[in-house]
């Protein structure tokens, strides 16, 4: 009697079979409709794409595990919109492969940190984040001042970023490296090109303070710049009223 | 018929309501099933007998 | 008799020598692939990281390749072997646990000083906070639980089944495979190598490794199950291949990514935004369930009934436990989203599924409880029984407050905050290090065929600091995280936020310090169990007494479980 189950349990491949069919099936209900979010995921037509020297600096960003300390996700609450600005969307992180909208806010979010401080700020605090908040509990990273950035193959990045996903053009793809430089050196021949590119918007400057020789500190500081101002939708479009 | 975001999500809810329920159902009559008694009985105390350990031949 | 001496005269060189001559060249010649692979990936990647790597593959792939030469030309094992389990790949694992503990939480102690004094970095990019964490986190977890539960699957798969392991080779590979996946992880991590996806970090070629490894794994319990002796697959092994294969669909599916080219370690992660999320948090949400509750429920369901001497006390509640965890927490992922942009219904559907879990989880943790209910004598007099049942209710514990913190509104307080650290350690410390703990403990003198540990006072001292330090910890970290999540939602009379975010700050100090020292307690036990453990192993083993001494020796077996269960 009961034979079904009677040999599920005596058949080992049976059991292997349960567990993935009862694991797997709740994942796949819950997850796929996701994929169709596009169509309810509120529209940004104004949204770039990260520039090079911006993508660089979120390696950085990543490499270091600065995610491990900061979020970048407001979430719908009132005392987070009031600390940190409107509420993150879901289009902001469209472009984010992966997304960080991290899990600790061992320091404060920084979803909307771009245009909040100059760039002299941000080289400082990275330097030594004790020299501006006695009280702060961030790792200094000098050595982002001291390392050259690599940007020689910042075109096959932009090709990967492309390969999964986010539209650039081939003529961003073959002009990645050249626009990194430009980025970070508003004087050289090489600056017009990224506002060409990427938009009149781009921050073009010397984000370490130092011309010519472009640092991991030009790239990283570049990205915290752009956090929050890929897309102004968040500001323009009315926010839900939050909880 | 259309994949749009409200079908799949309705789907999703209301299948998985039935999933879960049928789900429970099964194993709960499967548990308690007389017949499996004895075995599950034997597997219990199978662990704990102080056979040789060493492997059946 | 025979067999007896055998077995004592078998050591060092002695596990290579067991291997058959075909086994030995297959081994040797996996060897020379994984170190031509290891070349490969330094030529390929001059100039990136991954050079590094292949480097360390490389010499990975020597150094085995080392002890496996030194017994190459050993004469070919006796056909005596078959009536005996293989047991080598789990002392191996045991002791390669151990180790990975003692790292991974000294890194943990450092991580955490690093919060109390951040200047202990020293301006080396490799001993940053944000390089050092994952190193923790991966160290523990996957270092210390996965060779703890690769160790303890291959002890229960075939005592369980009473059928040998189908061959010899296989499983070194897979605890020497998943291993070299660990140190890749791990010297990854401190170049800066990382996917920054929780509990996922390594790059894409660390991620394909650990594919071949798990298959692998996965082969070695179904060609066993399928030569059991016993017509029924016991519960624990249902746990054990929930991990197995789980965790096999998580990672294949989490860590879709495109490298920058086949030199280069970085890779793009296929999802992005708020598909990633989601990705990640059904990755890591199920992390949690299948690798440190499901294995670690495996481990539970053998070693606990096996050391009180009695069967567990509703098997039928263990299998109705096992369906609800494998069902439910692959629907919870979500409760680490709330409030964030993913769409309300799946957070709400997370957070039911959160509190519908706690059934199957106390119904686990209860029936451990219950187990020991008449054995008390026991669990005040073996330290090591005692480990087990703190982890029941360690377990219980964090099980209740995970679905509690999973509920909206209690999580908009918790969340991003030092709660979920106390919560994280509540089950790490208290649940899965415990259990591991007291199952090595357990499993040490069976497989080194000695009568008892080297000092059972030793066992009892690490049980304290043990205790003290997940106590410490947890309610460190307990205060901190409510108050500093009281703090950022806290208004003065004029309706603004009263505290800066550095006020709050300010307010963590202590706490990270208590930490700090609650950890400090909690990696001494592990040094303690560590030196213990080694004493146990390399004192001699006793003079045979014939037969007897294949058997385990302790615990005695009572017959009292004629009136336990139902
Ligand atoms: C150990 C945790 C930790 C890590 C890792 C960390 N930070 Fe911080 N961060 C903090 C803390 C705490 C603060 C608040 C105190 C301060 O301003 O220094 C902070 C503040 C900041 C601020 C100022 C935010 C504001 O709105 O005032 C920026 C920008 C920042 N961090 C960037 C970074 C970057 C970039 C990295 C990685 C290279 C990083 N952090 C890594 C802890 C960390
Ligand atoms: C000596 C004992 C330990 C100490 C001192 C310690 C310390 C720490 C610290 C300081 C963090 C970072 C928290 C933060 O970012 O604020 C952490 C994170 C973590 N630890 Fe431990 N740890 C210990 C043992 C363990 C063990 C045994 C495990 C697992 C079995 C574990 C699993 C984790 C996990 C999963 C995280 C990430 C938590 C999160 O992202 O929320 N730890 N630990
Ligand atoms: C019924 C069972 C459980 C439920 C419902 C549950 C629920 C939760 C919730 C709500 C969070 C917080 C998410 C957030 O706000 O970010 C969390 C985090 C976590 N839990 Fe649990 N939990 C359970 C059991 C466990 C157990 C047994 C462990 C074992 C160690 C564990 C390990 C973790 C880890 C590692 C995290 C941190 C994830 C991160 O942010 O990095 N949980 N859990």
């Amino acid at each position: 009697m009961f034979n079904f189950h009677y040999r599920l349990e005596r058949n080992a491949m049976g059991l292997v079979l349960a567990i993935v069919v009862v694991a797997s099936i709740g994942g796949l209900i819950e997850i796929a409709p996701l994929f169709t979010i596009d169509e309810t995921v509120e529209d940004a037509p104004d949204m770039r794409v990260y520039t090079p020297l911006e993508l660089a600096g979120r390696n950085i960003y990543i490499r270091e595990g600065c995610y491990a300390c900061h979020s970048q996700m407001i979430r719908t609450l009132r005392d987070e919109v009031e600390r940190y600005g409107p509420y993150s969307l879901a289009v902001e992180s469209k472009y984010d492969h992966p997304m960080l909208w991290g899990s600790k806010r061992t320091g404060p979010d920084i979803a909307r940190l771009g245009g909040k401080y100059s760039n002299e700020w941000h080289v400082a605090h990275l330097y030594n984040p004790r020299d501006l908040v006695p009280e702060s509990k961030m790792p200094a990273y000098r050595w982002l001042m001291r390392n050259s950035l690599k940007i020689g193959d910042l075109g096959e990045h932009l090709a990967a970023m492309r390969a999964v996903g986010v539209p650039y053009t081939d003529e961003m793809i073959a002009n990645a490296t050249a626009d990194a430089y430009g980025q970070a050196n508003p004087d050289s021949t090489q600056a017009a090109g990224v506002t060409a590119r990427y938009g009149e918007a781009t921050n073009v400057s010397l984000f370490d303070g130092k011309p010519e020789t472009l640092t991991e500190m030009d790239a990283i500081v570049a990205y915290l710049q752009i956090l929050g101002r890929l897309t102004d939708v968040a500001h323009k479009t009315e926010q839900a009223s939050v909880e | 018929m259309s994949f749009d975001h409200d079908t799949v999500t309705g789907f999703a809810k209301s299948f998985g309501l039935f999933y879960l329920i049928a789900m429970s159902i099964g194993v709960i009559v499967y548990a308690y099933w007389p017949a499996n008694r004895k075995q599950f009985d034997h597997a219990a105390h199978s662990i704990i007998s102080d056979d040789e350990d060493r492997p059946c031949p | 008799m025979i067999q007896g001496t055998w077995i004592i005269q078998r050591g060092g060189v002695g596990m290579v020598a067991l291997l058959t001559a075909l086994e030995r060249t297959y081994a040797a010649i996996i060897l020379v692939f994984v170190i031509c692979v290891g070349v490969a990936m330094a030529v390929a990647g001059r100039g990136d990281l991954m050079a590094a790597h292949g480097w360390i593959v490389a010499l990975f792939g020597m150094v085995v390749m080392a002890v496996l030469l030194r017994g190459i030309d050993a004469p070919e094992p006796w056909e005596e072997r078959f009536r005996e389990y293989y047991d080598d790949p789990t002392k191996v694992g045991i002791i390669l646990a151990l180790i990975w503990g003692v790292i991974g939480m000294f890194v943990g102690v450092w991580v955490a000083a690093l919060l109390a004094w951040p200047d202990l970095t020293f301006d080396a990019a490799w001993a940053s906070f944000g390089r050092l964490r994952p190193v923790h986190t991966s160290g523990v977890i996957f270092g210390f639980g996965g060779n703890a539960l690769i160790a303890t699957s291959f002890h229960v798969l075939q005592r369980t089944t009473r059928a040998r392991l189908p061959d010899q080779l296989s499983p070194w590979f897979v605890l020497i495979g998943y291993n070299l996946f660990c140190v890749l992880a791990a010297t990854g991590y401190l170049m800066g190598l990382t996917q920054s996806k929780e509990y996922a970090e390594p790059e894409w070629y660390a991620d394909l490794w650990l594919v071949i490894v798990w298959v692998v794994y996965f082969l070695i319990y179904i060609r066993t199950l399928a030569r059991r002796r016993e017509p029924h697959i016991y519960v624990a092994n249902w746990y054990y291949m929930a991990f197995i294969l789980v965790v096999a669909i998580l990672h294949i599916v989490n860590n879709l990514a495109v490298p920058v080219s086949i030199g280069h370690a970085k890779s793009y992660s296929l999802f992005s935004g708020v598909q990633d999320a989601m990705t990640q948090w059904w990755y890591g949400h199920n992390a949690v369930a299948f690798f440190l509750t499901a294995g670690f429920l495996g481990m539970l369901y053998y070693y606990l009934p096996k050391r009180a001497g009695r069967p567990i006390y509703s098997y039928r509640m263990s299998i109705i436990s096992f369906w609800g965890i494998t069902f439910m927490y692959m629907w919870a992922g979500s409760h680490h989203l709330h409030y964030t942009a993913l769409p309300h219904w799946v957070q709400t559907l997370g957070m039911v599924f959160s509190l519908v879990l706690l059934v199957p989880s106390w119904a686990s943790a209860g029936n451990a409880l219950l187990t020991l209910n008449g054995a008390w004598h026991k669990v005040r007099d073996d330290a090591v029984l005692r480990f087990m049942m703190l982890a029941a209710i360690f377990y219980g514990i964090a099980t209740f407050e995970g679905s509690f913190m999973a509920i909206r509104a209690v999580n908009s307080l918790s969340h991003y905050t030092d709660w979920t650290v106390g919560h994280v350690h509540a089950g790490a410390l208290g649940w899965v290090a415990m259990i591991t703990f007291g199952s090595l403990y357990a499993l040490v003198p069976w497989m080194w065929k000695r009568p008892a540990l080297y000092s059972a006072r030793l066992v009892e001292l690490h049980f304290w600091l043990a205790l003290a330090g997940t106590v410490v910890y947890v309610f460190a970290m307990w205060n901190s995280g409510i108050t500093q999540g009281l703090m950022w939602r806290t208004y003065d009379q004029n309706g603004t936020l009263a505290y800066s975010f550095i006020d709050t700050l300010v307010a963590m100090h202590p706490y990270y310090i208590a930490r700090t020292v609650g950890g400090l307690l909690f990696l001494a036990g592990a040094v303690v169990a560590f030196y213990n453990i080694w004493m146990t192993i390399s004192r001699p083993a006793p003079v045979d007494e014939g037969a007897a001494a294949d058997l385990p020796v302790e615990p005695p077996a009572p017959r009292a479980w004629a009136q336990a269960g139902e």
